[in-house]
């Protein structure tokens, strides 16, 4: 029977798919979460930089090797996997959202005492970068379907420019209002704002974390189209976060 | 055996079966903290403990290990990855190394728990951590935050990879009005997991941003309010119970088709009317949480009005389980009994809730034992009913070997009776004003004769669960051959090989015009 003969044949060469890096990353996340304890609870610094030596080495190894493994031999599903996750990601933001809504409306006083006016031009012009970037981004992937390899490139590049330089302003903004006695302690309001500009900007890393994955191959000339559409995607998701952020931290 | 190729496993099934095997384990651990509990609360005054934050600790890690550690990761994490790609026809699911991520980002979370145990200091928070008891402890809240955080980003990535693969990975002629109710049900409580999961590791981070990093969100002196964290918390939550409620259910949906060969009763009405009325409900629910923290009157009945809605499609649920069982011809083989208990347990448990969908009642009973029983009921026991039982249903398509159908019956009774002595009697006190959470109850004398009978009760149990996992453990090493079909299922899993080979089927297969996975030839 042929049912028998695929069965044994099955059993001559068992072989299981295995990979080691979501093993490796795995418990790199367990050192990361004893250097935090280390750190914070048992102020221990020592014992915090040693599980930090082990965790950083082992995330980002895994994550390397991952890619190295991985990229390339998608089934073609990535999108809408994304999509799912960035469901699981707008969650995050809305319940930071609503928490500062919730805050906010409830208080008897707004804003609570040590609030500063925050710079209203700077958002504006961070606005412009990041929309500029989500359009490129856009353009390199319609120059892409078209075959069009080294425009594809070009405007790849620039985005993670825009990507970079949204970020450098971020940091200057940040360290500014810090430099002005505005902390993240300072009072609730302090709290929402450098939590949620902080949530963005550590998401404008990861995207622009994607994009550096691939490049190697877009130099090469290879590129994975449904890579490029998911990473997209992903960004196009950062920039449309942030009309959140301007409009509801900075200018109301 | 190759050991490393399960540790570094990517196959759905071993995936599935480390799943298992860690779930199993946090159960035990979890069932200890209870045992533990139950024998301090049996005499007034200190038991076996004089230090009443070691109680907490008990108490925080009985709570959240049995959800996160044992439930959860049991029915997203081993039945999921087990059936569904065998369910829709696949050879894998979309990605086969996210979900070894996923598996072992489980294991990372259930060894920060345990740690619990080792470390100075441990978590007190309960499994809630509501603050501002959780930022003001000297606790370490941070374990309880990595925690949540890590089991849950596991359960965002397993359900993003389910999704996908149900999406596209179904076998040529499996329409959508095909897949087994399970499947159905394990894509409820995915969405489920996606939507809410992110509100909760929001939640607690918050808190540990709080107490370790000197933000405000909760501290009212600085402009934070505290009731945030509640109802982030609840939002989560009470749909938790939805995503353990849902392949729970499935599983039940299943062993009932299969063990009484009956097609699903009103299979869409299951679907489209009570899955998705879960699905649709289960987020507007969770005010009821915080009826006694303070709130507008309106917004009380409102959550009332929505809270009693959502029994509707739970009901719609129920009916489809009886009437599948209606004109089956049912045998009763173990898996069959859990089920049938699943659905008598589950009866009482919803039907107690019900009152405490009334703001006026729940003002009552609130912080009773009332409510401890409800939950245990409802959730705890049923839920736990059905993974037992869908181990013993799946035990020969995973072992290729049969299970101890005697020991296995022993093993139900012994448990059915254990749990009715707990948690009814739990529900008893409750109305008679018995607190709940009180490691010493010195001013409630007289209940000192009820908490030892639940003692007692919690022993029967504890013997009851013991006798089915040695049961499983001892199958597993020398049970008879099961053959590849055992319960003449047309259900795909039950069509490959038993234990399916690497990739499932030799040729993949697909399904005819009139397949149905419930499409029994009538005797």
């Amino acid at each position: 029977m042929a049912h028998d003969a695929h069965h044994a044949e099955g059993h001559a060469h068992a072989h299981w798919d295995t990979s080691v890096w979501p093993f490796v990353i795995s418990f790199g996340i367990l050192f990361l979460a004893v250097a935090f304890s280390f750190k914070f609870v048992y102020h221990n610094s020592f014992a915090a930089i040693l599980s930090m030596g082990l965790a950083l080495p082992m995330i980002i190894a895994g994550v390397a090797g991952w890619t190295s493994e991985a990229m390339g031999k998608g089934d073609g599903f990535s999108y809408s996997a994304m999509g799912w996750f960035i469901l699981a990601e707008a969650m995050i933001f809305a319940s930071f959202f609503v928490s500062y809504w919730y805050t906010r409306l409830h208080a008897d006083v707004w804003p609570p005492a040590g609030n500063i006016t925050l710079p209203k031009l700077m958002p504006l012009v961070m606005t412009f970068v990041l929309v500029a970037s989500s359009l490129t981004i856009h353009y390199a992937e319609h120059l892409l379907h078209l075959g069009n390899k080294a425009g594809f490139r070009t405007w790849y590049l620039l985005t993670i420019v825009l990507g970079a330089v949204f970020l450098g302003m971020s940091i200057y903004e940040w360290s500014h209002l810090i430099h002005d006695g505005f902390t993240i302690g300072t009072n609730a309001f302090s709290t929402v704002f450098f939590s949620v500009t902080g949530l963005h900007g550590s998401h404008v890393v990861v995207g622009l974390g994607i994009f550096l994955a691939g490049l190697p191959t877009v130099m090469r000339g290879d590129v994975d189209e449904g890579f490029m559409r998911t990473a997209g995607l992903y960004w196009h998701f950062v920039d449309i976060i942030w009309f959140f952020v301007v409009s509801q931290i900075y200018y109301w | 055996m190759n050991l490393k190729e399960w540790i570094f496993t990517t196959d759905h099934k071993r995936v599935g079966v480390l799943y298992l095997i860690g779930s199993i384990v946090a159960f035990a651990v979890a069932g200890i903290m209870a045992l533990l509990m139950r024998a301090e609360l049996s005499t007034i005054g200190p038991t076996i403990t004089g230090n009443p934050t070691q109680y907490n600790v008990w108490l925080y890690a009985h709570g959240a290990v049995m959800i996160l550690g044992f439930q959860i990761p049991a029915l997203t994490g081993f039945f999921a990855n087990y059936c569904i790609p065998l369910m829709i026809g696949a050879k894998d699911v979309a990605f086969p190394r996210v979900n070894a991520l996923s598996v072992w980002l489980f294991y990372v979370g259930i060894i920060l728990a345990v740690l619990t145990f080792f470390i100075p200091d441990p978590p007190d928070v309960m499994w809630t951590g509501y603050p501002p008891y959780s930022t003001m402890t000297t606790g370490n809240t941070a374990m309880y935050s990595f925690t949540v955080l890590i089991l849950g980003f596991a359960s965002i990535i397993g359900g993003v990879n389910f999704l996908t693969t149900v999406a596209y990975m179904r076998a040529p002629g499996l329409t959508l009005n095909k897949l087994n109710i399970f499947v159905w049900c394990t894509l409820g409580a995915f969405v489920l997991q996606l939507i809410f999961v992110p509100v909760l590791g929001t939640a607690v981070t918050l808190i540990s941003l709080d107490k370790y990093l000197g933000t405000n969100f909760f501290d009212p002196s600085k402009g934070g309010d505290v009731l945030t964290y509640q109802n982030l918390f609840w939002f989560y939550s009470h749909p938790a119970v939805y995503v353990i409620f849902l392949p729970f259910i499935g599983v039940v949906y299943e062993i009932i088709a299969s063990h009484a060969k009956n097609m699903v009763f009103n299979y869409k009405m299951v679907v489209y009317g009570g899955i998705g009325g879960i699905v649709l409900l289960s987020g507007e629910v969770w005010v009821h949480h915080l009826y006694v923290s303070g709130m507008a009157d309106w917004l009380r009945i409102g959550q009332m009005v929505t809270t009693l809605m959502i029994s509707v499609p739970v009901g719609l649920m129920m009916i489809g389980l009886i009437g599948t069982l209606h004109k089956g011809s049912i045998a009763f083989t173990t898996p069959m009994m859990y089920a049938l208990g699943v659905v008598f347990l589950f009866l009482i448990g919803g039907l107690t809730g019900v009152p405490l969908a009334v703001p006026s009642l729940t003002l009552a009973v609130s912080d009773t034992y009332y409510v401890v029983g409800h939950f245990h009921y409802v959730m705890a026991v049923a839920g736990t009913f059905a993974i037992f039982g869908g181990i013993y249903h799946w035990f020969p398509k995973v072992t290729g070997k049969m299970y101890n159908e005697f020991w296995g019956k022993v093993g139900f009774w012994i448990t059915f009776v254990g749990v009715n002595i707990v948690f009814w009697i739990m529900m008893d006190i409750g109305v008679k004003g018995m607190p709940r959470r009180y490691y010493d109850y010195a001013h409630f004398p007289q209940f000192e004769d009820a908490h030892q009978w639940m003692t007692l009760g919690a022993g029967i149990l504890a013997v009851g669960f013991a006798i089915a996992i040695l049961n499983w453990i001892l199958g597993a090493i020398n049970g008879k051959p099961a053959g590849d079909n055992p319960w003449g299922s047309p259900s795909l899993e039950w069509s490959t090989v038993s234990p399916p080979p690497h990739g499932n089927w030799p040729t993949p297969p697909s399904v005819s015009e009139d397949w149905h996975p419930y499409g029994f030839k009538k005797a």
